[in-house]
């Protein structure tokens, strides 16, 4: 017999049973972008998501399906951010490599002390970048994916912190150096980024108090250079870093905007962020830590030009500081620093000239 | 060689600065470390020197202390319950960390959506529940992956940096499947059954015991659906989506093939745990192919319609399924897991059955 | 051979940029943004959209409000950058944006509007905007 003849007749019953039909997202300027296919139901995202078999949202469901999401992460407000598919198409669009694109043979024998610091420097920023890509990654698998936006971000933070990790292993091997001292700035300690039990509250103390600490130190690590290899990786590692801070930034704006009941929860985490994270071990740019030894003799050229090299962390804290308040501006909770609640005036003028 | 830093003004009422303590100056492990950049640059493998290359059979720092630093003394464990090489590792896991990198793709811009014009209605209806399931298969990667990764310890960081990559990877591919579903007059379909997500979603034995469940069963799968679907592609779109996403799946095979092999070599009980897991796995995967809905879908697609979908089509979707069933009982048997026919569900050797005549 | 600053000049270095693919890989990539600048009493705007920079223009004091964030220093450091970029196809050491952001009592980005949000897209795109400048060593400049 043919195939033809052979041939079981198909149910073909799904054909109906199908989500909202007639889509037509068209590619725009910069290629066919997640905003633009938010169109009809596909675009609509739940306040509330009831979403527990891990569907694609707009899909139609099955009423025989397992509830087998177990998703803690249900809600719009918990999660969201306005420019999320923006964030992630930008990542995509701008991932680099730290075997190739970086100029490796650049590097050069440099002064004992200096290449101490930066052992010491890049030994830190492992162990940083090991928190960024760890509690991401927790907070991913808790998702429903009705909220795939900012769930993909995350996932790109997740791969950015990866190479940031690989990157500094890196430098620490390149040149003559190893691996120095843990500092055990990132432990699991009460009010660290690990311990959050809930996403904002993680988002604050990771994107805004902390990886914008960091993105401080990235950018000083550019002008520290002492070569065009050290330039690269950490103007490089600054983008990606800097991209995390907007996460949090516009998460922070989008919770200002619909969640007023949160305000003072909200504002008790910033509190905290203010007290342990920018003043303590965390931040190297801080406190006196291994991490701020070593980048005051790299900022001052060599050990015997530690107390120049303070003076320069010194303004860049003020700048960090600046910049932080700035960021809680923008994100709608700079009121505290208005009404006498943040200590950061007094950070800044305590770390003033 | 060193740049000048512009100096500072001594302000008038400049605090003084605290005599530093360089108590960490000089210590390190291993000093006058000096990788070079080969052809393909500094890799990441190529920082296994001496004893940063030392990878142990068992990481006991609960920190996160990069492997070759010095540990710090009192620091509060995080906890990574992952700490047994056996239970994460793969040799080519920074190889393939590098190679996910350098081989990355942004759907937005690397696929010729432009490429795509109008099927006729049943075949678009097709694509699209096709494209359905496959998002929902690589969300439950990025589940299942991103429930592990933050649970392994910093020993085995390049387990942990493909990870990244390949959750990474998953992402795009379930943002490549949604676009195209929704890029040519069409929508999504119905979802998947969902009984191979959950018995990979909960597989809380481990992760090797999740690799078993998401790789060497569903990911042979899905590496044979996507090359058939590459084959049958109806246009330079969805030929460029399914390349893309054969690549990551290949990669993701790789490591998760490697895993499990290294795992059988250093583990004693895992080849008895994982015939088990066979087992019931079968079972559960057979139950969702008793679903009509992927095939039929598959067979439309294979068929270019709906016309020769029921003899063709099905014919195709036979010769696909028989593909993968071969693929992944000769996989079994180079494990070390050689498949007795006799014990897995008629639903899967039917395959095997007919291929051997 | 064009004179900075001048739209004359933008649009010279934007046509290298654009043309030159190299640029968009390397942590490059596309960039979206309304880049200002102040040098000395002139006011541009540069825009940068996707892969390619679109259009720049002059511009009055109060359309530099309009810029996510912009880019003042004297002319002679302007000159000392852009110099340091000819003689070595790209900035060195000490003439990264980044550097004379950092390196310089008053900055190098700062905004008119305050947010920081949109101040920080110098950071997001720094290696994009660094490309741009670097591009100018393919440029005959005048000043």
């Amino acid at each position: 017999m043919s195939a033809a003849e052979n041939a079981e007749p198909l149910n073909l019953d799904w054909l109906d049973r199908q989500g909202e039909w007639g889509s037509d997202a068209n590619p725009g300027k910069q290629g066919l972008t997640l905003d633009d296919i938010q169109i009809g139901t596909y675009g609509e995202v739940p306040d509330e998501s009831d979403n527990m078999t891990g569907r694609p949202r707009g899909a139609m469901a099955r009423a025989e399906a397992y509830r087998i999401g177990g998703y803690s992460v249900r809600s719009k407000q918990e999660i969201w951010l306005d420019n999320a598919s923006f964030l992630y198409e930008e990542a995509l669009q701008r991932q680099w490599s730290s075997a190739t694109d970086v100029p490796w043979d650049s590097i050069e024998p440099l002064p004992d002390d200096i290449e101490q610091a930066e052992c010491e420097l890049a030994t830190f920023l492992t162990e940083v970048e090991f928190v960024a890509g760890d509690v991401p990654s927790r907070w991913v698998a808790q998702m429903t994916p009705d909220y795939f936006e900012p769930r993909n971000v995350l996932l790109a933070q997740v791969m950015d912190e990866a190479r940031h990790m690989d990157v500094f292993r890196k430098r620490a091997l390149a040149n003559g150096g190893g691996l120095m001292s843990a500092t055990g700035g990132t432990a699991g300690v009460v009010g660290s980024i690990d311990l959050s039990r809930d996403f904002t509250e993680m988002s604050s103390r990771l994107h805004i108090s902390g990886e914008g600490a960091v993105l401080t130190i990235f950018r000083m690590g550019e002008l520290m250079a002492y070569n065009e290899a050290e330039k690269a990786m950490y103007r490089l590692c600054a983008q990606d870093e800097a991209r995390h801070v907007a996460f949090g930034v516009m998460h922070m704006r989008y919770m200002a905007e619909t969640a007023p009941e949160r305000r003072e929860e909200i504002e008790c985490y910033l509190d905290e962020a203010e007290r342990q994270i920018l003043a303590g071990s965390q931040n190297p740019a801080g406190a006196q830590t291994e991490s701020s030894q070593s980048l005051a003799i790299l900022l001052g050229g060599g050990i015997d030009q530690y107390d120049e090299g303070i003076r320069k962390l010194m303004a860049i804290r003020r700048r960090q500081l600046t910049e932080y308040q700035k960021r809680v501006r923008s994100s709608g909770f700079g009121e505290r620093f208005d009404n006498g609640r943040s200590p950061i005036h007094e950070m800044i003028a305590a770390n003033a000239a | 060689m060193a740049r000048k830093s512009k100096k500072q003004a001594e302000p008038a009422n400049a605090q003084p600065i605290p005599k530093p303590n360089f108590g960490w100056m000089g210590r390190s492990n291993q000093w006058g470390t000096r990788v070079k950049p080969g052809k393909h640059g500094l890799r990441l493998g190529d920082l296994n020197v001496g004893i940063y290359g030392e990878i142990p059979e068992q990481w006991q720092d609960q920190t996160r202390n990069p492997r070759g630093a010095i540990p710090r003394k009192g620091v509060p464990p995080v906890g990574y319950p992952v700490r047994d090489k056996a239970d994460l590792w793969a040799d080519s896991a920074a190889d393939l960390y590098e190679e996910a990198i350098q081989r990355r793709w942004a759907p937005a811009t690397d696929i010729p959506w432009k490429s795509i014009k109008p099927l006729n209605e049943v075949s678009e209806r097709a694509v699209c529940q096709v494209m359905t399931e496959l998002s929902q298969y690589a969300n439950c990667d990025i589940e299942t992956i991103s429930n592990w990764q933050h649970q392994m310890a910093y020993g085995y960081h390049e387990v942990k940096q493909y990870l990244a990559t390949a959750s990474f990877d998953s992402a795009r591919m379930y943002e490549a499947f949604r676009k195209r579903a929704l890029c040519n007059g069409g929508g999504l379909g119905l979802e998947a059954p969902g009984y191979v997500n959950r018995m990979i979603l909960e597989s809380r034995g481990g992760w090797s015991e999740a690799v078993t469940y998401l790789l060497l069963m569903r990911g042979t799968f899905m590496q044979t659906m996507l090359r058939y679907l590459e084959k049958y592609a109806h246009n330079e779109a969805e030929r460029a989506i399914y390349g893309f996403a054969l690549e990551a799946k290949a990669r993701q095979m790789s490591y998760g093939l490697e895993h499990l092999q290294y795992s059988l070599a250093h583990d004693e009980e895992r080849r008895s745990v994982m015939e088990t897991l066979l087992f019931i796995g079968d079972r559960v995967w057979a139950r969702e192919l008793k679903d009509h809905v992927l095939r039929e879908a598959l067979a439309i697609v294979f068929a270019g319609g709906l016309d020769k979908a029921a003899s063709e089509g099905m014919q195709i979707h036979k010769a696909m399924m028989t593909d993968c069933m071969q693929s992944y009982v000769d996989t079994c048997a180079w494990l070390g897991l050689p498949r007795n026919l006799e014990m897995m569900p008629p639903r899967i050797t039917q395959y095997l059955v007919a291929a051997r005549g | 051979m064009a004179k900075f600053p001048s739209v004359a000049w933008f649009d010279a270095v934007r046509r290298v940029y654009n043309a030159d693919d190299a640029y968009r890989g390397a942590g490059g990539g596309q960039c979206n943004c309304l880049m200002g600048l102040k040098v000395g009493r002139e006011r541009y705007l540069v825009t940068f959209e996707g892969e390619a920079v679109t259009g720049s223009w002059q511009c009055s004091n109060s359309e530099l409000l309009d810029a996510d964030f912009y880019l003042e220093m004297p002319l002679s450091v302007w000159r000392e950058m852009l110099n340091n970029i000819a003689e070595n196809g790209r900035a060195t050491l000490n003439y990264t944006l980044n550097t004379l952001d950092l390196d310089r009592e008053e900055g190098l980005s700062t905004s008119m509007h305050g947010d920081q949000y949109r101040e920080d897209l110098f950071f997001r795109y720094n290696q994009t905007l660094q490309f741009f400048f670097n591009a100018s060593a393919r440029v005959k400049t005048v000043y």
